[in-house]
């Protein structure tokens, strides 16, 4: 029946028409992603304006502001979806680990390694995750918890096994996310290779373990 | 107005009237002066400059802080705060050095006279350190953040990396090895970097959550307990 048809047409213009323009934002938020990647890695997050970026992304600011409500927002972006993929590094890594110093070092350098060629947004992460205004939810965003909850995991399958007892297991576990955050200041600023930054970590989480070591 | 001591000191000083003058006077005696005094009249705007941002630092935030308010406040013109200063980000520089300076020398003084074991003497340095800290801490998340954002120069460092604060730690550590309650095969940089890790940490938690000092130095204790199983000799 005519009116059938006419509604199956409506229909599908309905869904396809949102879907183009669904790209297209998609594709407009890859442009300003790309751009401010490049940005924050060059110039820095307070070094780098949203002017910028937008020009970089070769669009208006108005274009900007319509995806993202303001930088931290869009870096927020930027490092919630190197975290997801960082996260997923981190735990298959920590999966071929023999025993849990080994499955946390394994864990630290996919880290280390992840992040080896992208140091100046690293740097940029880290001003973010300092900083009094923007830092708590950078550092309280969802995939940021994961890696912590990771190191939280090792334990406590290395409680069960009977390697470790879980004796403040919970600070152990932050102090072993901190101890691994620590050392990016070496390879930021001082040069470190993956491989010096994994000697240093495998000395520091020997000792954050040994405390908890059954022996 | 008298001007700062230190300056007093640090050699001939012109007018005292000239301690605090209004912008173009200022100008006027810095092109005027011979050499030692327009140098004097340099040290002079810079003091000036450090106190008025420590005020304002303190009470508005670094954020909060434009360069503008900060030479309207200590009595300069603009111009002149930037002919001392790159930016913004190294008068914050400034300010936190002359904090941790006296932080450190009271930790000189008091460090020979600690008691206990490594452990308790450090935890001790630590709760110092909160008590001296706990009203500036958004403070030094800034200066931290800027440390790592390019707005400081180059030779500033992150918190964590201050040098002198180090050395406490590892004649601490040195210490203990003397007394036998260090390992003395444990790398003292690597417990050092630790403790240096926690305290980072802790200063998270008094900023984002206003930790009292405390609080701050309950916590730091559990964390320092945590390190030293790693450095205490095994019997």
């Amino acid at each position: 029946m005519m009116h059938v048809t006419q509604i199956q047409a409506a229909d599908d213009t309905a869904v396809k028409a949102p879907t183009r323009r669904a790209l297209a934002k998609q594709q407009t938020r890859a442009k300003v992603l790309t751009a401010a990647r490049r940005l924050f890695s060059e110039q820095g997050y307070e070094g780098a304006t949203i002017r910028d970026i937008a020009a970089a992304a070769g669009m208006s600011t108005g274009a900007v502001f319509a995806n993202f409500s303001d930088k931290s927002d869009l870096f927020r972006e930027i490092m919630i979806t190197d975290m997801a993929a960082l996260a997923d590094a981190m735990r298959e890594a920590g999966a071929q680990g023999a025993g849990v110093e080994d499955a946390i070092l394994r864990m630290f350098t996919a880290g280390y390694a992840f992040y080896q060629s992208q140091l100046p947004l690293a740097r940029a992460a880290f001003s973010v995750g300092w900083s009094p205004q923007d830092g708590p939810a950078l550092r309280s965003a969802p995939p940021v918890q994961v890696l912590n909850s990771l190191i939280v995991e090792q334990l406590a399958k290395a409680a069960e096994r009977g390697e470790l007892s879980d004796h403040e297991l919970t600070l152990r576990a932050q102090m072993l996310f901190d101890a691994y955050l620590s050392n990016y200041p070496q390879a930021i600023f001082e040069g470190w290779t993956v491989d010096a930054l994994r000697e240093r970590a495998r000395d520091q989480i020997r000792i954050l373990l040994a405390g908890a070591r059954r022996s | 107005m008298r001007p700062p001591r230190d300056l007093t000191e640090s050699g001939a000083r012109g007018d005292p009237t000239a301690a605090r003058p209004p912008v173009a006077a200022s100008a006027v005696l810095a092109a005027e002066a011979p050499p030692g005094q327009r140098r004097t009249q340099k040290a002079a705007t810079r003091n000036r400059v450090i106190e008025a941002a420590r005020e304002l630092f303190d009470t508005q935030g670094y954020q909060g802080t434009t360069i503008r308010e900060i030479a309207r406040h200590a009595g300069v013109s603009v111009g002149s705060v930037f002919t001392t200063f790159a930016s913004k980000g190294e008068i914050l520089s400034q300010v936190m050095q002359d904090r941790l300076d006296g932080l450190y020398g009271e930790l000189d003084r008091v460090m020979p006279h600690l008691r206990g074991d490594t452990v308790e003497r450090l935890r001790t340095m630590f709760a110092i350190h909160f008590a001296f800290e706990v009203r500036h801490t958004r403070l030094f998340l800034a200066h931290i953040a800027a440390a790592y954002d390019w707005t400081l120069p180059p030779t500033a460092r992150p918190m964590g990396k201050t040098p002198r604060l180090q050395e406490i730690i590892r004649e601490c550590l040195a210490k203990g090895v003397a007394e036998g309650d260090v390992d003395p095969r444990v790398d003292p940089q690597e417990i050092v970097d630790l403790i240096m890790a926690a305290y980072a940490w802790v200063y998270r938690l008094a900023a984002w959550h206003d930790a009292d000092a405390p609080t701050m130095t309950k916590v730091m204790d559990r964390q320092i307990g945590l390190i030293a199983a790693g450095f205490q000799p095994r019997g």
